[in-house]
């Protein structure tokens, strides 16, 4: 507990508490589903295209088959997620088969992840050089486009379809990269508010084409017979010379169904989102899985027939190939002004959805290497955090540097993209679904839901349903292996020298990290602990907390314990062990939670307490938000203060903000606290997170005192207190607020709002002085100071000075 | 018949076969989903 030498244990080993259970902010069933049709719902915008040029005009067909199979794909996702929390592919393969497949599967998982950037940042740039071609067309043909530009470009002025493509897919990659090196926070608002403009989009665009069907009449794709599979060169892969495509109807089948499956990319988003699903958990997941797989099948599945039946042959695959939903918008009836707008429309959108998809790839690749490498299999060099910003930049950058090869080798080709990202997808399904299948007879822990139906035969269970969906995956991803050559060739080679180097850092890791167990054991003691508790971490109320991230920035932490009696107030020093939504599918044992970077900070914090010759407790927390970590921290510690460094990114009030933001979604009742926010220079800006008393103006109090004085001359009012009179005078305003003078009140208080410029802040946590540096304090001089502004909160908040009197 | 007809066959009877199974599986779920639907108890969609 303490970096002295009186530990409860009475070695010399400093205790630390490590919460197991990640501070989650739950979110509801529409916000999960919303998170994972981010990812799911982009491949509307490019499967449809790639089926349709790998195996004829029957490929919408094929998309729609695989988008109903992609229910029962959802179900092998529940049973897993019902078995465990973080049931991602990683945690079942490892579980079922043992460390080398679940490094084979993974291998497979990140080809998926690094492949889903490129696939739809080119994507998303095609749509982009299609409506620019096509405004320019439209612009010339109705003389808008100068004789002289003309000349110029020998004809109508068109930008390269697929340079343009890869060009913004490297601007969406390297943005990205730029703020995952930042650190950007994923939110699932964000992905919701996506999520509502594509379905207005999709509602417009099913609505307009029924209409244009009903207004001119449309045939729907032939059937998937063997004689309507219509296969092109590439479709085939090492089939190419073979007769064994042209023989077997059913081997057609699974070929087009092998050519259209990278449609239900995305599904294991389901299960990384489990684990912030609000209670109850597993209904909850059901209904994130039906909607899911309503709005996929009606969205992808609905978007690709619709768009064989409006789109005319000679176009589709022509001009449309890569940008099918723009090619719906521009052939429905209504006029051309009218469609080229909505084609816009579908343009903003695939941005939105498709550079969110670029994103998704880069955190969840980055959430399964820093898993992996968790795990003692990738090298701990990769892990090293940024000296700014504190993330794991070397995975980033491996990540991100594969996506920009890809997509400068493939030159903006969304069909090798596409065919090569499938690959991925069936066999991180593959391993999947067969790992559930020997779980059938392995695991023996909790099950709350099974994949129907199931026979019992002697007492022996067989699992029939969970079988079939296998049969179905492993037969699609074998006649894949053949039929897909470069998905084949790059996928076996990616998957290999990622297993190579899994496996090679492995051997290099595990003689290391036992050494540096073996000095852990003698450094620190840790204490596991289902939840943040007072009495778990052993200290008082009204301590101070500490939250931590970077050893190289600990003032903050110094700043502490200069003005604090460590026996008067406790030190608590927090560090939040991020999950993001990648990562948070993998499970986290002890040794991970408090990893050699839990280590190196806590040693320098040790180091910097033993300085000063006072206590500190030690506290990791595993989490998915810092702000919520720290919050939720706070308040079960029942601590007075949270002191905290400057962040990198935010300034003190965007912090304070963050933290008032995080303070009110913690459920009634709940504590208020000090947030004091301690800036390099030594500037200490102190905030009040939840309801406090405000600091008044002076002339409110002036006012206040008038009013006082004049109604204590009242008869029989003699004896009443300023606070009387502003409990009368906000009683008063509440009931007018919410009835007759609402309007008046709104608008005034805007009018004083827009005088004032108020910082957003003040809403929640409002700023109560701001402390210049100075001088350290002993701690006599502390024992006896108000715990104001100027040190770290005392026992209660109230112990800031207020104006006014009484 | 040449190993890989014999491949082909069992593909296509994997296929086939788990297609049916799969069937059922969506026939089940199908049922349970719509009850699921209908379960308003607990829910919170904010």
């Amino acid at each position: 507990m303490s970096s002295t030498s009186n530990s409860p244990t009475g070695n010399n080993r400093v205790r630390i508490v490590v919460a197991t259970s990640v501070m989650l902010t739950f979110i509801s069933y529409w916000r999960a589903a919303a998170v994972i049709l981010n990812d799911l719902g982009s491949s509307a915008f490019y499967a449809g295209g790639i089926a349709e040029q790998a195996i004829g005009k029957s490929a919408p067909w094929f998309v729609l088959g695989v988008m109903l199979f992609a229910f029962a794909v959802r179900a092998v996702y529940v049973e897993s997620c019902s078995m465990f929390v973080r049931g991602g592919v990683y945690r079942v393969v490892k579980e079922a088969l043992g460390g080398t497949l679940a490094k084979l599967s993974v291998s497979a998982l990140m080809f998926d992840y690094i492949l889903t950037g490129p696939v739809s940042g080119v994507s998303a740039g095609q749509y982009i050089a299609g409506l620019i071609n096509d405004t320019i067309s439209i612009a010339d043909a109705h003389g808008l486009i100068p004789s002289a530009i003309h000349h110029l470009f020998n004809g109508t002025p068109q930008v390269g379809v697929n340079g343009t493509a890869v060009v913004f897919g490297v601007a969406v990659t390297v943005y990205f990269w730029r703020a995952n090196i930042k650190g950007i926070e994923e939110s699932s608002e964000k992905a919701l508010w996506v999520m509502q403009i594509t379905t207005v989009m999709v509602v417009m665009l099913l609505g307009w084409s029924l209409f244009t069907l009903l207004k001119v009449g449309g045939h729907l794709p032939p059937f998937p017979t063997l004689a309507n599979i219509h296969y092109s060169d590439e479709s085939l892969g090492f089939w190419k010379h073979s007769k064994l495509p042209h023989m077997f109807g059913i081997l057609g089948l699974i070929i087009g169904f092998g050519h259209s499956v990278l449609a239900m990319s995305g599904e294991e988003s389901l299960a990384q989102v489990y684990r912030e699903l609000a209670h109850p958990k597993l209904k909850n997941l059901k209904r994130t899985a039906i909607v899911i797989g309503v709005y996929s099948f009606v969205f992808t599945g609905l978007v690709s027939l619709l768009a064989v039946m409006l789109i005319p042959d000679g176009v589709r695959m022509k001009v449309y190939s890569d940008n099918l939903i723009a090619g719906l918008a521009m052939n429905m009836v209504g006029p051309q002004v009218v469609r080229l707008a909505f084609r816009a429309f579908v343009v903003v959108v695939g941005f939105l959805i498709l550079s969110g998809a670029v994103n998704t790839a880069i955190v969840g690749s980055n959430g399964v290497l820093n898993r992996v490498s968790e795990d003692g299999v990738l090298a701990d060099w990769f892990r090293r955090p940024h000296k700014k910003y504190g993330t794991t930049y070397r995975i980033i950058n491996l990540i991100v540097g594969l996506q920009l090869f890809t997509i400068i080798v493939s030159w903006g080709n969304i069909y090798t993209l596409g065919e090569a990202y499938a690959f991925g997808v069936v066999w991180s399904f593959v391993f999947k679904t067969v790992s559930m299948l020997v779980l059938r007879y392995r695991y023996k822990g909790e099950r709350n839901w099974k994949v129907p139906p199931n026979l019992h035969i002697f007492g022996v269970e067989i699992p029939i349903g969970l079988a079939s969906v296998g049969m179905v995956l492993l037969s699609t991803a074998i006649v894949n292996l053949f039929t897909k050559s470069v998905a084949t060739v790059s996928g076996i080679i990616f998957s290999v020298v990622f297993f190579a180097i899994f496996s090679f850092s492995e051997k290099i890791n595990r003689r290391k990290h036992a050494h540096n167990a073996a000095q852990m054991k003698e450094q620190f003691q840790l204490q596991q602990a289902e939840s943040v508790e007072r009495e778990t971490v052993g200290i008082r109320a009204g301590n101070v907390l500490v939250p931590v991230r970077d050893y190289n920035t600990l003032n903050h932490l110094r700043w502490v314990l200069e003005r604090t009696d460590t026996k008067e107030q406790d030190v608590v020093v927090m560090t939040a062990r991020i999950s993001q939504f990648g990562s948070a599918a993998y499970g986290l044992s002890t040794e991970q939670i408090f990893s050699d970077y839990e280590q190196t900070l806590f040693t320098r914090a040790v180091s910097v307490a033993e300085s000063f010759g006072k206590r500190i407790s030690l506290l990791v927390v595993p989490a998915r938000d810092p702000w919520s970590a720290i919050a939720q921290t706070a308040h079960n510690l029942e601590s007075s203060g949270v002191v905290s460094g400057l962040s990198s990114k935010m300034t003190t009030a965007e912090q304070a903000f963050a933290l008032g933001s995080a303070w009110e979604a913690i459920p009634e009742p709940k504590r208020q606290f000090l947030l004091q926010i301690v800036q390099p220079d030594g500037i200490v800006d102190t905030f009040r997170i939840g309801p406090h008393t405000p600091t008044m103006k002076n002339e409110d109090v002036v006012l206040l005192h008038r009013l006082w004085l004049n109604i204590t001359r009242e008869p029989g009012l003699e004896n009443v207190h300023h606070h009387d009179i502003l409990t009368e005078a906000l009683t008063r305003f509440a009931r007018d607020y919410g009835a007759r003078e609402h309007e008046d009140i709104v608008k005034e208080l805007r009018r004083h709002s827009a005088d004032d410029l108020p910082i957003p802040v003040r809403r929640i946590a409002d700023q109560v002085d701001t402390v210049q540096p100075g001088p350290a304090r002993t701690d006599r001089d502390d024992a006896h100071r108000d715990a104001g502004p100027s040190g770290p909160a005392s026992g209660t908040a109230s112990g800031i000075k207020t104006t006014g009197s009484e | 018949m040449s190993v890989s007809v014999v491949l082909v066959k069992i593909l296509e009877y994997m296929f086939v076969a788990g297609w049916a199974g799969s069937a059922i599986v969506l026939l089940l779920t199908g049922f349970e989903d719509v009850g699921t639907l209908l379960d308003r108890k607990d829910e919170n969609s904010h």
